[in-house]
Protein backbone atom coordinates (compact mmCIF):
# COMPACT_ATOMS: atom_id res chain seq x y z
CA UNK A 1 0.00 0.00 0.00
CA UNK A 2 0.78 3.12 -0.69
CA UNK A 3 -0.46 6.62 0.69
CA UNK A 4 0.21 10.32 -1.00
CA UNK A 5 -0.93 12.63 1.48
CA UNK A 6 -1.26 16.24 0.64
CA UNK A 7 1.97 16.27 -1.56
CA UNK A 8 3.02 19.76 -2.87
CA UNK A 9 6.22 20.18 -5.04
CA UNK A 10 7.49 23.91 -5.39
CA UNK A 11 10.71 23.70 -7.81
CA UNK A 12 12.04 27.56 -7.54
CA UNK A 13 13.27 28.26 -11.08
CA UNK A 14 16.03 30.68 -11.27
CA UNK A 15 16.23 33.12 -14.19
CA UNK A 16 19.74 32.68 -14.26
CA UNK A 17 20.94 29.57 -12.70
CA UNK A 18 24.13 30.11 -10.79
CA UNK A 19 26.14 27.01 -10.95
CA UNK A 20 29.76 28.16 -9.33
CA UNK A 21 31.14 30.50 -6.75
CA UNK A 22 32.50 33.10 -9.04
CA UNK A 23 28.95 33.71 -10.60
CA UNK A 24 27.56 34.37 -7.33
CA UNK A 25 30.69 36.74 -6.37
CA UNK A 26 30.38 38.79 -9.24
CA UNK A 27 26.51 38.98 -9.02
CA UNK A 28 26.64 39.70 -5.30
CA UNK A 29 24.72 42.77 -5.17
CA UNK A 30 22.18 41.51 -7.93
CA UNK A 31 18.79 40.59 -6.60
CA UNK A 32 18.33 36.73 -7.13
CA UNK A 33 14.80 36.38 -8.84
CA UNK A 34 13.40 32.84 -10.01
CA UNK A 35 10.07 31.71 -10.89
CA UNK A 36 8.23 29.56 -8.42
CA UNK A 37 6.51 26.49 -10.26
CA UNK A 38 4.04 24.62 -8.45
CA UNK A 39 4.37 20.72 -9.88
CA UNK A 40 2.31 19.33 -7.72
CA UNK A 41 -0.56 20.87 -5.80
CA UNK A 42 -2.66 19.01 -2.95
CA UNK A 43 -2.47 15.46 -4.21
CA UNK A 44 -3.83 12.69 -2.12
CA UNK A 45 -4.60 9.10 -2.95
CA UNK A 46 -3.76 5.85 -1.97
CA UNK A 47 -2.88 2.66 -3.89
CA UNK A 48 -3.78 -0.51 -2.40
CA UNK A 49 -1.82 -3.17 -2.28
CA UNK A 50 -2.28 -5.43 -5.65
CA UNK A 51 -3.46 -2.26 -7.28
CA UNK A 52 -2.39 -1.49 -11.09
CA UNK A 53 -2.33 2.21 -10.92
CA UNK A 54 -2.49 4.47 -13.99
CA UNK A 55 -1.24 8.14 -14.58
CA UNK A 56 -2.16 9.82 -17.53
CA UNK A 57 -1.88 13.82 -18.08
CA UNK A 58 -0.23 16.11 -20.70
CA UNK A 59 3.21 17.12 -20.34
CA UNK A 60 4.07 19.03 -17.59
CA UNK A 61 1.28 17.96 -15.09
CA UNK A 62 3.82 16.49 -12.68
CA UNK A 63 3.71 12.85 -13.25
CA UNK A 64 7.19 12.17 -13.33
CA UNK A 65 7.22 14.59 -10.53
CA UNK A 66 5.14 12.28 -8.60
CA UNK A 67 6.68 8.88 -9.35
CA UNK A 68 9.90 10.56 -7.99
CA UNK A 69 8.33 11.83 -5.28
CA UNK A 70 7.06 8.50 -4.17
CA UNK A 71 10.51 6.93 -5.15
CA UNK A 72 12.03 9.15 -2.59
CA UNK A 73 14.50 11.05 -5.03
CA UNK A 74 12.76 13.94 -4.26
CA UNK A 75 11.70 15.45 -1.14
CA UNK A 76 8.14 16.84 -1.12
CA UNK A 77 7.72 20.36 -0.29
CA UNK A 78 4.83 19.58 1.91
CA UNK A 79 2.61 16.03 2.73
CA UNK A 80 4.15 12.95 3.23
CA UNK A 81 4.70 9.41 1.11
CA UNK A 82 4.10 6.20 3.50
CA UNK A 83 4.48 2.64 2.04
CA UNK A 84 4.04 -0.56 4.12
CA UNK A 85 7.22 -2.38 1.49
CA UNK A 86 10.41 -1.40 -0.41
CA UNK A 87 9.78 0.41 -3.71
CA UNK A 88 11.63 -0.58 -6.68
CA UNK A 89 13.55 2.20 -7.07
CA UNK A 90 13.83 2.76 -11.04
CA UNK A 91 12.09 5.60 -12.76
CA UNK A 92 13.88 5.28 -15.93
CA UNK A 93 15.33 2.37 -17.71
CA UNK A 94 19.10 1.43 -18.37
CA UNK A 95 19.68 4.69 -16.01
CA UNK A 96 22.94 3.42 -14.33
CA UNK A 97 24.14 2.13 -17.50
CA UNK A 98 27.41 2.93 -18.41
CA UNK A 99 28.62 2.49 -21.88
CA UNK A 100 32.00 1.70 -21.46
CA UNK A 101 31.34 -1.53 -19.44
CA UNK A 102 30.12 -4.89 -20.79
CA UNK A 103 26.69 -6.12 -20.42
CA UNK A 104 27.82 -8.70 -17.85
CA UNK A 105 29.12 -5.84 -15.80
CA UNK A 106 26.26 -3.69 -16.45
CA UNK A 107 24.10 -5.91 -15.51
CA UNK A 108 26.12 -6.52 -11.62
CA UNK A 109 25.56 -2.49 -11.97
CA UNK A 110 22.40 -1.87 -12.76
CA UNK A 111 21.17 -4.81 -10.01
CA UNK A 112 23.21 -3.43 -7.53
CA UNK A 113 21.47 -0.08 -7.63
CA UNK A 114 17.85 -1.12 -7.98
CA UNK A 115 19.67 -2.94 -4.43
CA UNK A 116 19.95 -6.35 -5.01
CA UNK A 117 22.33 -8.75 -3.29
CA UNK A 118 25.25 -10.42 -4.83
CA UNK A 119 23.60 -13.75 -4.66
CA UNK A 120 20.50 -12.64 -6.40
CA UNK A 121 22.36 -11.13 -9.29
CA UNK A 122 23.84 -14.25 -9.88
CA UNK A 123 20.48 -16.12 -9.53
CA UNK A 124 18.97 -14.02 -11.64
CA UNK A 125 21.55 -13.63 -14.18
CA UNK A 126 20.53 -16.37 -16.70
CA UNK A 127 17.08 -15.10 -16.69
CA UNK A 128 18.03 -11.60 -17.80
CA UNK A 129 20.43 -12.39 -20.69
CA UNK A 130 17.29 -14.82 -21.60
CA UNK A 131 14.86 -12.37 -21.18
CA UNK A 132 16.68 -9.78 -22.95
CA UNK A 133 17.92 -11.82 -25.85
CA UNK A 134 21.20 -10.65 -25.52
CA UNK A 135 23.20 -14.02 -24.84
CA UNK A 136 25.31 -13.51 -27.83
CA UNK A 137 26.29 -9.78 -26.37
CA UNK A 138 26.97 -10.59 -23.27
CA UNK A 139 30.82 -9.71 -23.30
CA UNK A 140 30.31 -6.27 -25.96
CA UNK A 141 30.51 -3.47 -24.55
CA UNK A 142 27.24 -1.63 -23.96
CA UNK A 143 27.93 1.33 -26.10
CA UNK A 144 27.95 -0.92 -29.37
CA UNK A 145 24.67 -2.14 -29.05
CA UNK A 146 21.44 -0.76 -30.37
CA UNK A 147 19.64 1.40 -28.26
CA UNK A 148 16.47 -1.16 -28.26
CA UNK A 149 18.94 -3.54 -26.87
CA UNK A 150 19.96 -1.39 -24.16
CA UNK A 151 16.42 -0.57 -23.65
CA UNK A 152 15.54 -4.72 -23.18
CA UNK A 153 18.20 -4.65 -20.94
CA UNK A 154 17.28 -2.15 -19.13
CA UNK A 155 13.86 -3.54 -18.90
CA UNK A 156 14.78 -7.13 -17.82
CA UNK A 157 16.87 -5.81 -15.08
CA UNK A 158 13.88 -4.28 -13.72
CA UNK A 159 11.50 -6.33 -13.90
CA UNK A 160 13.87 -9.50 -12.00
CA UNK A 161 14.08 -7.31 -9.32
CA UNK A 162 10.53 -8.99 -6.91
CA UNK A 163 9.93 -5.82 -4.98
CA UNK A 164 6.14 -5.67 -4.06
CA UNK A 165 5.93 -2.05 -5.30
CA UNK A 166 7.23 -1.30 -9.09
CA UNK A 167 7.16 2.22 -10.11
CA UNK A 168 6.96 2.27 -14.12
CA UNK A 169 7.61 5.33 -16.23
CA UNK A 170 6.99 5.61 -19.74
CA UNK A 171 8.24 1.97 -20.70
CA UNK A 172 6.16 0.94 -23.34
CA UNK A 173 7.03 3.88 -25.73
CA UNK A 174 10.43 2.01 -27.13
CA UNK A 175 11.09 -1.81 -28.24
CA UNK A 176 9.50 -3.52 -31.44
CA UNK A 177 6.11 -5.46 -31.31
CA UNK A 178 7.93 -8.81 -29.83
CA UNK A 179 9.77 -6.98 -26.87
CA UNK A 180 6.04 -5.22 -25.96
CA UNK A 181 4.54 -8.55 -25.83
CA UNK A 182 7.28 -9.70 -23.60
CA UNK A 183 6.30 -6.38 -21.26
CA UNK A 184 2.60 -6.65 -21.42
CA UNK A 185 3.30 -10.68 -20.21
CA UNK A 186 5.25 -9.52 -17.67
CA UNK A 187 2.89 -7.00 -16.41
CA UNK A 188 0.09 -9.59 -16.46
CA UNK A 189 2.40 -11.74 -14.73
CA UNK A 190 2.72 -8.98 -11.40
CA UNK A 191 -0.72 -8.52 -11.86
CA UNK A 192 -1.38 -12.03 -10.92
CA UNK A 193 1.64 -12.11 -8.11
CA UNK A 194 -0.39 -9.16 -6.47
CA UNK A 195 2.18 -6.87 -7.07
CA UNK A 196 1.60 -3.01 -6.52
CA UNK A 197 2.33 -0.95 -9.90
CA UNK A 198 1.96 2.83 -10.33
CA UNK A 199 2.33 3.12 -14.06
CA UNK A 200 2.65 6.62 -15.69
CA UNK A 201 2.17 6.37 -19.69
CA UNK A 202 1.15 8.26 -22.36
CA UNK A 203 0.26 4.74 -23.85
CA UNK A 204 -3.30 4.82 -23.62
CA UNK A 205 -4.19 1.38 -24.87
CA UNK A 206 -1.69 -0.18 -22.41
CA UNK A 207 -3.42 2.02 -19.41
CA UNK A 208 -6.88 1.21 -20.49
CA UNK A 209 -5.66 -2.77 -19.99
CA UNK A 210 -3.50 -3.04 -17.16
CA UNK A 211 -5.11 -0.44 -14.61
CA UNK A 212 -7.64 -0.77 -12.03
CA UNK A 213 -7.77 3.23 -11.50
CA UNK A 214 -6.43 5.98 -13.29
CA UNK A 215 -5.78 9.27 -11.92
CA UNK A 216 -5.65 12.27 -15.05
CA UNK A 217 -3.26 14.87 -13.73
CA UNK A 218 -3.48 18.80 -14.55
CA UNK A 219 -0.83 21.70 -13.39
CA UNK A 220 -0.14 19.42 -10.56
CA UNK A 221 -3.84 18.78 -9.45
CA UNK A 222 -5.82 15.65 -9.52
CA UNK A 223 -8.16 16.10 -12.32
CA UNK A 224 -10.34 13.11 -12.50
CA UNK A 225 -9.98 9.62 -10.44
CA UNK A 226 -11.76 6.57 -10.89
CA UNK A 227 -11.49 3.21 -13.02
CA UNK A 228 -10.06 3.75 -16.58
CA UNK A 229 -12.38 4.24 -19.07
CA UNK A 230 -14.23 7.42 -17.03
CA UNK A 231 -11.09 8.94 -16.50
CA UNK A 232 -9.33 7.89 -20.08
CA UNK A 233 -12.78 8.97 -21.95
CA UNK A 234 -12.57 12.94 -20.04
CA UNK A 235 -8.52 12.67 -21.51
CA UNK A 236 -9.21 12.22 -24.06
CA UNK A 237 -12.61 14.79 -24.64
CA UNK A 238 -10.24 17.46 -23.18
CA UNK A 239 -7.79 17.11 -25.92
CA UNK A 240 -10.51 18.23 -28.22
CA UNK B 1 5.13 19.18 7.04
CA UNK B 2 7.85 17.19 5.55
CA UNK B 3 7.74 13.81 6.18
CA UNK B 4 11.10 13.15 8.67
CA UNK B 5 9.45 10.04 9.93
CA UNK B 6 12.51 6.95 9.88
CA UNK B 7 10.56 4.16 9.85
CA UNK B 8 8.54 5.28 6.71
CA UNK B 9 11.22 6.65 4.40
CA UNK B 10 13.58 3.77 5.45
CA UNK B 11 10.97 1.43 4.24
CA UNK B 12 11.41 3.35 0.48
CA UNK B 13 14.58 2.54 0.45
CA UNK B 14 16.09 -1.11 -1.02
CA UNK B 15 17.22 -3.66 1.30
CA UNK B 16 20.06 -1.96 3.71
CA UNK B 17 21.94 -4.96 3.63
CA UNK B 18 22.85 -4.52 0.15
CA UNK B 19 24.85 -0.92 0.49
CA UNK B 20 27.98 -2.07 1.24
CA UNK B 21 27.49 -4.77 -1.79
CA UNK B 22 26.70 -1.23 -3.80
CA UNK B 23 29.69 0.26 -2.61
CA UNK B 24 31.92 -2.21 -3.58
CA UNK B 25 29.97 -2.42 -7.55
CA UNK B 26 30.30 1.23 -7.58
CA UNK B 27 34.27 1.34 -6.97
CA UNK B 28 34.92 -1.47 -8.90
CA UNK B 29 33.00 -0.75 -12.54
CA UNK B 30 34.11 3.14 -11.82
CA UNK B 31 37.60 1.84 -11.61
CA UNK B 32 37.26 -0.48 -14.82
CA UNK B 33 36.05 2.33 -16.81
CA UNK B 34 38.74 4.33 -15.47
CA UNK B 35 41.37 2.11 -16.85
CA UNK B 36 39.58 1.07 -19.23
CA UNK B 37 39.93 -2.87 -18.66
CA UNK B 38 43.47 -2.71 -18.81
CA UNK B 39 46.69 -3.18 -16.75
CA UNK B 40 48.68 -0.94 -18.80
CA UNK B 41 46.14 1.61 -17.92
CA UNK B 42 46.47 1.19 -14.04
CA UNK B 43 50.16 1.10 -14.02
CA UNK B 44 50.09 4.24 -15.55
CA UNK B 45 48.53 5.88 -12.88
CA UNK B 46 50.87 4.18 -10.50
CA UNK B 47 53.10 5.89 -12.64
CA UNK B 48 52.19 9.12 -12.15
CA UNK B 49 53.84 9.53 -8.04
CA UNK B 50 56.62 7.87 -9.14
CA UNK B 51 57.50 10.24 -12.05
CA UNK B 52 56.37 13.00 -9.47
CA UNK B 53 59.10 11.41 -7.11
CA UNK B 54 61.85 11.12 -9.61
CA UNK B 55 61.83 14.97 -10.36
CA UNK B 56 61.49 15.89 -7.09
CA UNK B 57 64.34 13.36 -6.16
CA UNK B 58 66.56 14.75 -8.73
CA UNK B 59 66.03 18.32 -7.67
CA UNK B 60 66.63 18.02 -3.92
CA UNK B 61 68.91 15.35 -4.25
CA UNK B 62 70.97 16.26 -6.81
CA UNK B 63 70.36 20.05 -7.55
CA UNK B 64 69.72 20.95 -4.52
CA UNK B 65 71.22 18.97 -1.35
CA UNK B 66 69.37 18.64 1.95
CA UNK B 67 70.28 17.07 4.74
CA UNK B 68 67.95 14.34 5.44
CA UNK B 69 69.07 10.85 6.17
CA UNK B 70 67.31 8.47 3.81
CA UNK B 71 65.46 11.15 1.55
CA UNK B 72 64.38 9.05 -0.87
CA UNK B 73 62.14 6.99 1.37
CA UNK B 74 61.40 10.29 3.17
CA UNK B 75 60.56 12.02 -0.11
CA UNK B 76 58.49 8.89 -1.21
CA UNK B 77 56.54 8.16 1.57
CA UNK B 78 55.02 12.34 2.17
CA UNK B 79 53.93 11.75 -1.54
CA UNK B 80 52.21 8.88 -1.71
CA UNK B 81 50.42 9.87 1.19
CA UNK B 82 49.67 13.44 0.45
CA UNK B 83 48.07 11.48 -3.23
CA UNK B 84 45.69 9.87 -1.45
CA UNK B 85 44.19 12.84 0.25
CA UNK B 86 44.36 15.01 -2.69
CA UNK B 87 42.85 11.93 -5.12
CA UNK B 88 40.31 11.37 -2.65
CA UNK B 89 39.10 14.76 -2.39
CA UNK B 90 39.30 15.43 -5.72
CA UNK B 91 37.84 12.34 -7.43
CA UNK B 92 35.03 11.66 -5.31
CA UNK B 93 33.34 15.40 -7.12
CA UNK B 94 34.58 13.68 -10.26
CA UNK B 95 32.40 10.75 -9.59
CA UNK B 96 29.88 12.86 -8.00
CA UNK B 97 29.19 14.38 -11.51
CA UNK B 98 29.30 11.27 -12.93
CA UNK B 99 26.79 9.50 -11.39
CA UNK B 100 24.52 12.61 -11.76
CA UNK B 101 21.93 10.70 -13.79
CA UNK B 102 21.69 7.93 -11.60
CA UNK B 103 21.13 10.43 -8.29
CA UNK B 104 18.38 11.77 -10.24
CA UNK B 105 16.65 8.49 -10.61
CA UNK B 106 17.24 6.60 -7.85
CA UNK B 107 16.86 6.73 -4.16
CA UNK B 108 20.02 5.62 -2.29
CA UNK B 109 21.77 6.88 0.31
CA UNK B 110 24.07 9.11 -1.31
CA UNK B 111 27.33 8.42 1.00
CA UNK B 112 27.51 5.25 -0.91
CA UNK B 113 29.42 7.50 -3.63
CA UNK B 114 32.01 9.32 -2.10
CA UNK B 115 33.13 5.67 0.07
CA UNK B 116 32.99 4.43 -3.45
CA UNK B 117 35.41 7.41 -4.99
CA UNK B 118 37.59 6.49 -1.51
CA UNK B 119 37.86 2.45 -2.41
CA UNK B 120 39.35 3.43 -5.42
CA UNK B 121 41.88 6.10 -4.06
CA UNK B 122 42.60 3.27 -1.22
CA UNK B 123 43.37 0.58 -3.84
CA UNK B 124 46.10 2.81 -5.21
CA UNK B 125 47.33 3.86 -1.90
CA UNK B 126 48.15 -0.10 -0.97
CA UNK B 127 49.83 -0.57 -4.31
CA UNK B 128 51.60 2.56 -4.16
CA UNK B 129 52.99 1.59 -0.55
CA UNK B 130 54.13 -1.83 -2.31
CA UNK B 131 56.32 0.41 -4.08
CA UNK B 132 57.41 1.82 -0.85
CA UNK B 133 57.77 -1.58 0.67
CA UNK B 134 60.54 -2.35 -2.27
CA UNK B 135 62.34 0.96 -1.61
CA UNK B 136 62.51 0.57 1.71
CA UNK B 137 64.03 -3.65 1.67
CA UNK B 138 66.61 -1.53 -0.72
CA UNK B 139 67.40 0.73 1.52
CA UNK B 140 69.19 -0.66 4.73
CA UNK B 141 66.26 0.04 6.86
CA UNK B 142 65.07 -2.88 9.22
CA UNK B 143 61.39 -3.44 10.18
CA UNK B 144 60.66 -2.86 13.85
CA UNK B 145 57.56 -3.03 16.34
CA UNK B 146 56.61 0.39 16.11
CA UNK B 147 56.34 0.52 11.99
CA UNK B 148 52.76 -1.12 13.19
CA UNK B 149 52.30 2.84 13.89
CA UNK B 150 51.85 3.16 10.24
CA UNK B 151 48.05 1.71 9.89
CA UNK B 152 47.31 4.11 13.00
CA UNK B 153 48.27 6.87 10.53
CA UNK B 154 46.70 5.23 7.73
CA UNK B 155 43.20 5.41 9.54
CA UNK B 156 43.69 8.73 10.36
CA UNK B 157 44.51 9.84 7.10
CA UNK B 158 41.50 8.03 5.96
CA UNK B 159 39.23 9.46 8.34
CA UNK B 160 40.39 12.76 7.74
CA UNK B 161 40.74 12.51 3.75
CA UNK B 162 36.67 11.02 3.55
CA UNK B 163 35.58 13.98 5.80
CA UNK B 164 37.02 16.58 3.51
CA UNK B 165 35.48 14.82 0.67
CA UNK B 166 32.22 14.77 2.07
CA UNK B 167 32.10 18.21 2.81
CA UNK B 168 33.29 19.49 -0.50
CA UNK B 169 30.87 17.14 -2.01
CA UNK B 170 28.14 18.25 -0.08
CA UNK B 171 28.98 21.48 -2.00
CA UNK B 172 29.86 20.86 -5.10
CA UNK B 173 26.63 20.37 -6.49
CA UNK B 174 25.82 24.01 -5.92
CA UNK B 175 29.22 25.34 -6.27
CA UNK B 176 30.64 23.46 -9.17
CA UNK B 177 34.01 25.77 -9.14
CA UNK B 178 34.28 24.32 -5.73
CA UNK B 179 36.29 21.72 -7.75
CA UNK B 180 38.86 23.83 -9.49
CA UNK B 181 38.90 25.99 -6.19
CA UNK B 182 40.37 22.87 -4.16
CA UNK B 183 43.01 21.92 -6.99
CA UNK B 184 44.85 25.11 -6.10
CA UNK B 185 44.37 24.55 -2.52
CA UNK B 186 45.39 20.80 -3.08
CA UNK B 187 49.15 22.44 -4.79
CA UNK B 188 49.55 24.84 -1.72
CA UNK B 189 49.13 22.22 1.03
CA UNK B 190 52.00 20.24 -0.76
CA UNK B 191 54.12 23.04 -0.56
CA UNK B 192 53.29 24.09 3.11
CA UNK B 193 53.46 20.71 4.40
CA UNK B 194 56.55 19.25 5.05
CA UNK B 195 56.77 16.65 2.23
CA UNK B 196 59.83 17.57 0.23
CA UNK B 197 61.47 19.81 2.34
CA UNK B 198 62.65 18.81 5.77
CA UNK B 199 60.62 20.74 8.26
CA UNK B 200 64.14 21.82 9.88
CA UNK B 201 64.76 24.12 7.30
CA UNK B 202 61.79 25.78 8.58
CA UNK B 203 61.79 28.28 11.15
CA UNK B 204 60.62 27.11 14.93
CA UNK B 205 58.05 30.08 15.18
CA UNK B 206 56.47 28.44 12.15
CA UNK B 207 56.17 25.02 13.29
CA UNK B 208 53.18 24.99 15.43
CA UNK B 209 50.81 26.93 12.66
CA UNK B 210 52.51 24.17 10.18
CA UNK B 211 51.37 21.23 12.31
CA UNK B 212 47.63 22.66 12.96
CA UNK B 213 47.58 21.20 9.57
CA UNK B 214 46.39 17.17 10.33
CA UNK B 215 47.78 15.92 7.21
CA UNK B 216 51.73 17.83 8.34
CA UNK B 217 51.32 15.33 11.52
CA UNK B 218 50.31 12.10 9.72
CA UNK B 219 53.02 12.26 7.15
CA UNK B 220 55.48 13.31 10.02
CA UNK B 221 54.02 10.61 11.93
CA UNK B 222 54.11 7.88 9.45
CA UNK B 223 58.10 8.78 8.83
CA UNK B 224 58.66 8.88 12.28
CA UNK B 225 57.43 5.34 12.33
CA UNK B 226 59.05 3.88 8.96
CA UNK B 227 62.16 5.49 8.48
CA UNK B 228 65.24 5.55 10.96
CA UNK B 229 66.79 8.97 12.48
CA UNK B 230 63.27 10.37 10.93
CA UNK B 231 61.66 12.69 13.41
CA UNK B 232 60.43 12.98 16.59
CA UNK B 233 57.39 13.28 18.93
CA UNK B 234 55.60 12.47 17.31
CA UNK B 235 54.69 8.54 17.67
CA UNK B 236 53.16 9.87 21.39
CA UNK B 237 49.62 9.49 22.64
CA UNK B 238 49.27 13.17 22.34
CA UNK B 239 49.64 13.20 18.47
CA UNK B 240 47.30 11.20 17.42
CA UNK B 241 44.86 12.44 20.49
CA UNK B 242 45.19 15.69 18.00
CA UNK B 243 45.31 14.20 14.68
CA UNK B 244 42.12 12.24 15.85
CA UNK B 245 40.42 15.27 17.16
CA UNK B 246 40.72 17.52 14.25
CA UNK B 247 40.31 14.56 11.70
CA UNK B 248 37.01 13.72 13.89
CA UNK B 249 35.67 17.19 13.39
CA UNK B 250 36.29 17.77 10.24
CA UNK B 251 35.00 14.20 9.26
CA UNK B 252 31.64 15.19 11.75
CA UNK B 253 30.99 19.00 9.80
CA UNK B 254 31.43 17.25 6.57
CA UNK B 255 29.30 14.21 7.46
CA UNK B 256 26.65 16.61 8.96
CA UNK B 257 26.80 19.11 5.45
CA UNK B 258 26.54 16.42 3.32
CA UNK B 259 23.31 14.89 5.03
CA UNK B 260 21.97 17.96 5.21
CA UNK B 261 22.57 19.01 1.34
CA UNK B 262 22.42 15.53 -0.32
CA UNK B 263 19.01 15.90 0.05
CA UNK B 264 18.67 18.38 -2.99
CA UNK B 265 21.17 16.33 -5.26
CA UNK B 266 18.79 15.18 -7.30
CA UNK B 267 16.82 19.07 -8.04
CA UNK B 268 20.72 20.87 -8.42
CA UNK B 269 22.94 18.27 -9.97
Amino acid sequence: MIKVENVSKVFRLPHERKYTLRQRFVSIFQKNTYEKFHALRNVNFEVKSGQFLGIIGRNGAGKSTLLKIIAGVLQPSSGRISSDGPIAPFLELGVGFQGDLSVKDNILLYGALLGLSRQQIKDKYDWIIEFSGLERFVDAKLKNLSSGMQVRLGFSITVSVESPILLVDEVLAVGDIDFQKKCYDAFNKFKKQGRTIIFVSHDLVAIEKFCNRVILLNEGRIDKEGCSDEVLSKYISDAR
Amino acid sequence: MISNDKSISESTLPHRKNYLFMTFVIAFTDFKIKYDNSILGYLWSLLKPLLMFGTLYLVFSVFVRWDVENYRLYLLLGIILWNFFAEVTLNSMVLLEGKGAILKKINFPRWIIVISSSLTSLLTLLLNLIVFLIFFIISTSHFHLSNLFLFIYLLELYILSVGMALFLCALYPKFRDIHHIWEVFVQLGFWITPIVYPISIVSEKYHRWIFLNPAARIIQGARQALIENQGSGFLTLKNHLIVFFIAGVIFFVGFSLYNKLSGSFAEDL
